[in-house]
């Protein structure tokens, strides 16, 4: 007799088992002579097998490498550019494979979402499955029970129905999900009572959940990318700007934003403070960073203020205030041959690589006369003088001096492309100064031939902030925090049956078996919770035996002792 | 407030004793592999009957296992423990290549109310099954149990040293995540009764606290801003957690390639059958099966640990995922422990494939911690080694 058997479309673990353990059908095994039905069946057939789903995660895992070890257009611009320059028969041929911007790349677009295509082709007919078996009932229990992985075979002085009875009892009471003979496919084994129960459905939910929700994460990042922008402004202290695209520095919007998209805010830079460690191994790393901001959401609204920190951002009107970097600016004032002031104001420098705001910038005098005035330059924190080389020995601006070479000519800003505030083109100038001059605060250089005077009156900070409007980062975060719930779920429940069937002894009592299944590579521990439920179940039928033999008023009433005594026997040739 | 010199100093007492510590433990496990009472003796037709029955699992209609319910009893005995549970006091290491449990079922199996009576065993009290697993366990379980609170002590000591967790800079994470390795096998260990793993794991652990020590030591300090957040607390307590974790998932599934090539060259007559240390080992479907659900425990922990970073960088850098180098190489990570636990349950990819994607995912990791992190220019270059 091999009628032990587990039902079939079993939904354990659908994920891997119905995947692969598809039998094979004529479309999936010869596509030819189909016609386009057939084959576009057989694509999605492929396609939504665990097989190219792996190897899609493969491709996805791979195709990021370059992402990480090549300059990326989207966070290293300059990075690109240098590498144009140092390999210059290389470059463009992976510029053309997307290569310096990998996760716009369309290559890349395809992997991710024939990945997904194929997960929703998986997805979806499993939750079918699922609501179908939650639906139904747990199969009937075979009738070998013990030749299932898990089984338990005892005796209790107890009828047969009653056994049941008590076993259907206790597991309900752990919540399993029972099925009796009455409920379903008659009683074909009469004499033998059983129970089924099942448990677990939570698993396969929590599973699908995770997929779904990995879906989510993709619509959530698209969304951003829509209607989200990010913009970059450096705000030197005591002066304010607008978010408006005219005032960023830098503006990267969406595919649907639109400059009227910004949020109108204003936002001061009070003041800014940077501390460093003064002394021991780590002299001169940063201990933080503090900028006093004033705020308003919109123009002429009320005037709010927040202590930008890093970690620390500024949310108003929908988009976020970032304390990215920061720098010095160094203020200068410059009369022209006339006698003049044609400049005077802060200006930002930008620090090399040379370590410990070691900054350098240019000043564009284009008012001036009778010759317009350029100045290169660097700005010293904290000067020291190593060998007859200028360099900086700490962040903080203990000891503060510029080093300036000054040019007069043409500065070239009425033509031509548009320069950056960083750079001076002294194509059309004349170098004024042989070396560069050293100034401290207050002191000037004086120019020669009276062409003017440049002097160093002090120093303000700057910061650089990021601006970011980013709608999909609230579904994001929902999505990715379902998805590790599904995670949990899937990993932690595990989708178990158990089987109960009695049958009479001679002596008035039953022998009992209990079976148990469930996949063990799912989380492990069956054995154990099997084993202590098996022992549970006989120490509450040994219980309710032992109350039956000295019966107490409103004990186990109406019960049957001895049902139909061996009439099963003939079934069980087996043994 | 300032560093605190004098704990930092105990911290490094700590962990330098840990270190010899661990080291005596390893020896004693090795011990146990060498002298130890061999743990098996008996009937290898319990093993053949229970993989038979597990084979059963999925054909269970087609099946023709005849048994009479008494030999039923002992099979469902010995298939438990097999299964990598902890029942009938077997020890994993012990039980399956020789399976049966000489030393254990005895103890295991609780009496019967009547002689028809077979119950599956129930779980057999932690102390017991290592009182059970002869001398050199019971020694090199003690010592690992003394270095790991020497460890954690270290760690802890550190992190009040510093007053922040202990885990800034490269040298406090490879400590770190050899402490949580060090106490998940621990966890495991006693668990599956996996004995005979003790010598490997342990092993790894000293070798690269050792090398942690020799290489990249760095004396407790303070952090950069960027770093001064709770969400260092949080995004780098998990990724340190789960690193621990997958250290025992690596180390487990080398031992699942050393013991499946073993077996591969007895098939092909290339190799004698009954090797001594193969022999103690569990087998490659317990392996394989361990090695599953360490990388279950540590694959969400991993998840978590991405997301908090999400957050952080959100707030930090003002977008939630850039692409920056650590965290395209944490998605590759991600994505290929993924492709193992989908692999697992794919037709031609179980087993060895299974692994080599298991370890490669570690791999990434590894490459993300020691190369990506000291070479590759990014926002998370805080590793502060030089």
């Amino acid at each position: 007799m091999t009628d032990v058997r587990v039902p079939e479309a079993d939904p354990f673990d659908a994920a891997a088992q119905e995947r692969d353990g598809r039998p094979p059908s004529p479309a999936a095994a010869a596509p030819g002579g189909l016609g386009l039905a057939g084959w576009l069946k057989w694509a999605w057939r492929q396609l939504t097998s665990m097989r190219i789903a792996l190897v899609l995660l493969f491709l996805l895992a791979v195709g990021s490498v370059p992402g990480s070890i090549l300059p990326q257009q989207g966070t290293d611009a300059a990075g690109v550019q240098q590498y144009y320059t140092s390999h210059p028969g290389l470059a463009p041929w992976l510029n053309h494979l997307g290569l310096f911007n990998v996760f716009a790349a369309p290559w890349f677009a395809a992997i991710y979402l024939l990945l997904f295509a194929s997960l929703v082709g998986c997805v979806v007919p499993r939750t079918f499955r699922l609501v179908g078996s939650a639906r139904s009932l747990p199969p009937r229990a075979p009738r070998h029970l013990t030749r299932l992985p898990h089984s338990a075979e005892y005796t209790v002085a107890l009828g047969p129905q009653d056994a049941v009875q008590v076993a259907e009892r206790a597991l309900a009471s752990h919540g399993f999900r029972l099925r009796r003979p009455a409920d379903g496919g008659g009683s074909p084994d009469a004499g033998e009572p059983w129970v089924s129960a099942e448990k677990g459905y939570l698993r396969e939910v929590g599973n699908l959940l995770f997929h779904l929700a990995l879906l989510g994460v993709l619509v959530s990042v698209a969304l951003g990318g829509l209607f989200g922008y990010k913009a970059d402004r450096l705000l030197v202290q005591g002066s304010t700007f607008a978010d408006t695209a005219s005032q960023l520095d830098e503006l990267y919007p969406g595919r649907l934003v639109s400059d009227a998209d910004l949020g109108p805010f204003t936002i001061t830079l009070n003041q800014f403070e940077a501390s460093y460690i003064a002394s021991g191994p780590q002299r001169g790393q940063p201990s933080s960073f503090d900028a006093q901001i004033s705020y308003t959401a919109r123009p002429g609204g009320p005037v709010g203020s927040y202590r930008l920190e890093v970690n620390r951002p500024l949310s108003v009107d929908g988009a976020k205030v970032y304390l990215i970097g920061h720098g010095y600016a160094p203020v200068f004032r410059v009369t022209d041959a006339r006698g003049q002031v044609v400049y005077n104001a802060p200006t930002p420098f930008i620090s090399g690589s040379s370590g410990n705001f070691l900054s350098e910038g240019v000043v564009k005098v284009p008012d001036a006369q009778p010759q317009q005035l350029g100045f290169t330059g660097i700005f010293v924190p904290t000067a020291v003088d190593v060998g007859g080389v200028l360099q900086s020995a700490f962040p903080a601006a203990d000891n503060p001096v510029v080093s300036m070479i000054a040019y007069a000519g043409n500065l070239g800003m009425n033509s031509g492309p548009s320069q950056s505030v960083y750079q001076l083109d002294t194509a059309g100038m004349r170098r004024l100064t042989t070396s560069p001059q050293v100034l401290q605060v207050g002191q000037s250089l004086k120019l020669p031939g009276g062409q003017g005077t440049l002097t160093f009156t002090g120093y303000v900070p700057w910061v650089s902030l990021t601006i970011t409007h980013d709608p999909g980062q609230i579904p994001a975060l929902v999505c990715g925090i379902a998805a590790l719930g599904g995670l949990l779920l899937s990993f932690m429940v595990r989708r178990r049956r158990v089987f109960v069937r009695a049958r009479a002894d001679s002596g008035g009592g039953s022998t009992v078996r209990v079976g148990g299944l469930t996949r063990t590579d799912a989380s492990g521990g069956f054995e154990a919770e099997f084993a202590s439920l098996a022992d549970e179940l006989r120490s509450a039928q040994r219980a309710a035996a032992a109350g039956q033999a000295a019966p107490q008023p409103g004990s186990e009433p109406g019960t049957e002792p001895d049902s139909e005594p061996d009439s099963g026997h003939s079934q069980h040739e087996g043994k | 407030m300032p560093i605190n010199l004098t704990l930092g100093q105990v911290s490094n007492d700590f962990m330098i004793a840990a270190l010899l510590i661990y080291s005596l433990s390893v020896l004693a496990f090795a011990g146990d592999f060498a002298f130890g009472r061999p743990r098996r003796a008996q009937a290898t037709a319990v093993v053949r009957q229970a993989k038979d029955r597990a084979a059963a699992m999925a054909t269970v209609g087609s099946a023709s296992v005849s048994v009479g319910s008494v030999s039923v009893g002992s099979a469902s005995a010995g298939g438990a423990s097999v299964g990598g549970a902890s029942v009938g006091g077997t020890s994993v290491g012990g039980a399956s290549r020789a399976g049966g449990a000489a030393s254990g079922t005895g103890a295991g199996v609780p009496e019967t109310a009547s002689g028809r009576d077979s119950m599956p065993a129930l779980a057999l009290p932690p102390l017991r099954a290592i009182r059970q697993a002869g001398r050199w366990v019971q020694a090199a379980m003690a010592l690992a149990a003394v270095a790991v609170t020497a460890h954690t002590t270290a760690v802890v000591t550190r992190g009040f040293a510093v007053h922040r967790a202990p885990w800034g800079n490269m040298y406090e994470f490879v400590t770190a995540l050899t402490c949580f390795a060090a106490i998940f096998f621990l966890f495991v260990m006693i668990r599956y009764r996996a004995w005979a793993l003790g010598v490997f794991v342990m092993g790894a652990v000293v070798l690269t606290l050792g090398l942690a020590e020799t290489l990249i030591y760095t004396a407790a300090g303070d952090l950069v801003p960027a770093l001064q957040s709770y969400w260092l607390d949080i995004h780098v307590t998990a990724m340190t957690v789960a690193t621990g974790i997958f250290f025992v998932s690596a180390v487990l599934g080398c031992v699942y390639l050393a013991v499946d090539r073993y077996d591969r060259r007895v098939a092909a007559g290339k190799a004698a059958p009954g090797n001594g240390i193969v022999r103690r080992l569990p087998s490659i479907e317990q392996l394989d099966r361990l090695t599953y659900r360490t990388v279950v425990f540590g694959f969400p922990v991993w998840t978590f640990g991405v997301i908090a970073g999400a957050i952080w960088a959100d707030q930090a850098w003002g977008r939630y995922w850039g692409w920056d180098p650590v965290e395209t190489w944490a998605f590759i990570t991600w994505v290929l422990y993924a492709a193992f636990l989908h692999a697992r349950a794919t037709a031609g990819w179980r087993g060895r494939r299974a692994q080599y994607i298991q370890l490669l995912g570690f791999a990434s990791l590894m490459f993300n911690i020691l190369v990506v992190q000291v070479f590759i220019a990014g926002l998370h270059s805080y590793a502060g080694v030089s």
